[in-house]
């Protein structure tokens, strides 16, 4: 589904590489956990793949289902299926979320060719969905992530991502600034996605989260690039050792 | 020694001198400079299907109102559902050169008394067409009685190129509450000029809401005085301005009693290399103590060569006083626009909601909710007409 090779990323205004070679591969159904440190790249990551501007491809390629990713634009590549999970979801004052979720899957839709939902279908299409995630008819109403708390934003963000039903879910430190309560309703939000056909890269600093959403592969990222792979159990021995051993090999 | 300057030809047409860069409140809209050809003020024809499509074109037009209609600045009886009512004194601003024009061009227009709370808002449209840089006067008074409410909603459309000069005098007494809307909508080759003559009696209410997005030069006075304690006016307003067109909307506001509360709240959108300029003016005098008087004004510019211009005055004398101003002028945010296209939506139609968005926290001043969408589905069509 993405396969990423060699990929070099640095800032559009600094010479510095932030990525330095980075490959992975991902196929549907997988969940690939990427765990470092801070300043390891993972944000640089997300915001690549996603199309962020600001950001250079020096070296190396992005393909996803067999495109090029990397020559699209942030709306097309959304509308192809991919979808990032901001670690900071932006306040958007003045458009009602009700309204940007409709005119963001109806858009995805007319890109992928597909019939525009009706109103009353997209109503119980974003109810059914809200309910479980407890986003309150009051937060649809209000704009997008405006006056939202920390976990109402991140609830908010995994509940376009059930709208939406992307192929390849991106969520880029979806714990943080989450309590334990919050962050076991963001997880079950998450793995109600799951399925044999959709991919999820979960980028994360901590361990915790991979209790609830639990990886098949385990990443470790450190100054640009994947220093070791593992399973599960690579997660926790990184929660017990810590990551000083990887900087200092990538070092 | 200043020597008395020759009138151009527009200026005799006019029979004043017009304004100039050096007067301080016309610095950014030079009169003299920019009405460079004179206006006839032979009385125009207008053909009945004209009208009719104009009249439609009203933003408002599927709101449920009373209308009133002005054709060339002259009663249109048959498709007026209120009838005409007396002329007016002159007012009172005899310097003031909106109000200078109006009276040399022998304006027309109706006096609104309302009493009780009215149950339909009154539209008046007013509509040029067939003429030749016609010049067409109106004038207005709006009267809202003690304890009573009114909504107005005053519509200007147009075809080809004309002058509309247009003065409103507005007073509500004790209790009363006006809720006014004006949508400038003229043709793109108008000169809009008009000035808003407001006081408020003790424990009255204003809501003024202005869109402006039509005409190539467009200057807006508004005026107003608190007569009594705990007055309360709120002024919003919108500019929609693309290609070469010009606004500027100067307000004075004087708390000339105390315990009176004013708002302005302008949010501009220039494209093009249009041109929008606020000009806020709040004054306090000496008795006005626990005066709330605020003033803020945000633009949207589009291209590079858009350009607005803000220039807030607070001139206080009391001393117990709450004012405050501000002003910012921008592009897009970029953080924004990336979050609404990472979730699949299309560059363009994402800034169109942004703009939409940006506009439409202006709307939400207007209370009237089919009024309001109305503003909402004029936004729309403008964007996608850009």
């Amino acid at each position: 589904m993405l396969e990423i090779n060699n990929l070099h990323v640095k800032l559009e205004d600094e010479p510095r590489e932030i990525l330095k070679g980075l490959t992975l591969s991902v196929k549907p159904g997988e969940v690939h956990a990427i765990m470092g440190p801070n300043g390891s790249g993972k944000s640089t990551l997300s915001y690549v793949l996603s199309g962020r501007e600001g950001y250079e491809v020096t070296e190396g390629n992005v393909t996803f289902k067999g495109e090029d990713l990397l020559a699209l634009e942030p709306d097309a590549r959304a509308a192809k299926g991919l979808f990032l999970a901001f670690q900071y979801p932006i306040e958007i004052p003045g458009v009602a979320t009700m309204q940007f979720l409709k005119v963001a899957l109806n858009a995805q839709r007319k890109a992928r060719g597909e019939r525009e939902m009706t109103a009353p279908e997209f109503m119980r299409h974003v109810k059914e969905r809200a309910a479980k995630l407890n986003v309150s008819q009051d937060m649809l109403k209000r704009p997008v992530n405006v006056g939202f708390s920390g976990g109402e934003k991140k609830r908010a963000e995994i509940l376009q991502m059930a709208v939406l039903e992307p192929s390849l879910c991106v969520l880029d430190e979806t714990d943080s600034g989450l309590d334990i309560d919050a962050l076991r309703v963001v997880a079950d939000g998450v793995n109600a996605l799951r399925s044999p056909e959709r991919a999820m890269i979960v980028i994360t600093h901590y361990q915790r989260l991979l209790d609830y959403i639990v990886p098949d592969k385990v990443h470790v990222l450190s100054a640009g690039r994947i220093v070791k792979t593992g399973g599960k159990e690579l997660a926790l021995e990184l929660e017990e050792k810590g990551y000083a051993g990887y900087v200092e090999k990538a070092a | 020694m200043n020597l008395p300057v020759p009138k151009t030809a527009a200026e005799e047409a006019l029979g004043l001198n017009l304004p100039n860069r050096r007067s301080e409140e016309w610095k950014w809209t030079d009169l003299r400079r920019l009405i460079d050809a004179p206006y006839s003020r032979q009385e125009a024809t207008a053909r009945a299907a004209d009208v009719d499509r104009l009249v439609a074109s009203s933003p408002f037009a599927d709101v449920k109102a009373k209308r009133i209609v002005f054709v060339n600045g002259v009663y249109d009886a048959a498709r007026s559902q209120l009838a005409q009512s007396q002329p007016l004194a002159p007012p009172q601003l005899t310097d003031d050169v909106i109000v200078s024009i109006g009276r040399n061009l022998k304006s027309a227009g109706v006096t609104l008394s309302f009493e009780g709370n009215a149950d339909l808002p009154v539209e008046i449209v007013h509509v040029a067409t067939g003429g030749a840089r016609q010049a067409i006067g109106l004038r207005h008074a709006i009267q809202v009685a003690a304890g009573a409410t009114a909504t107005v909603i005053e519509t200007f459309v147009g075809e080809g190129d004309y002058l509309c000069n247009a003065v409103t005098e507005i007073a509500v007494a004790e209790g009363g509450r006006l809720d006014r809307i004006k949508a400038e909508v003229e043709s793109p080759a108008a000169t809009h000029l008009a000035h808003t003559i407001v006081s408020l009696s003790k424990d009255a209410a204003l809501r003024d809401f202005t869109l402006t997005s039509g005409a190539a030069l467009n200057r807006q006075n508004g005026t107003l005085t608190f007569l009594g304690g705990h007055g309360d006016a709120r002024i919003s307003g919108a500019y929609l301005l693309k290609g070469k067109q010009h606004a500027d909307t100067r307000l004075v506001v004087d708390h000339a009693v105390a315990n009176c509360t004013s708002r302005e709240v302008f949010k501009c959108v220039m494209a093009d290399t249009a041109r929008g300029i606020f000009q806020g003016k709040v004054v306090v005098r000496q008795d006005a103590q626990k005066t709330d008087g605020k003033q803020s004004s945000h633009a949207l510019l589009l291209s590079e060569t858009a350009e607005f211009d803000a220039k807030p005055e607070l001139e206080i004398y009391a001393d117990d006083v709450v004012c405050g101003h501000g002003a910012t002028a921008g592009d897009l945010n970029h953080d924004h626009l990336f979050y609404l296209q990472s979730r699949g939506i299309p560059e363009a139609e994402a800034k169109s909601l942004l703009i939409a968005a940006f506009v439409g926290e202006a709307f939400d001043a207007v209370e009237h909710e089919g009024i309001r969408d109305a503003l909402n589905h004029f936004a729309e069509g403008w964007l996608a007409g850009r």
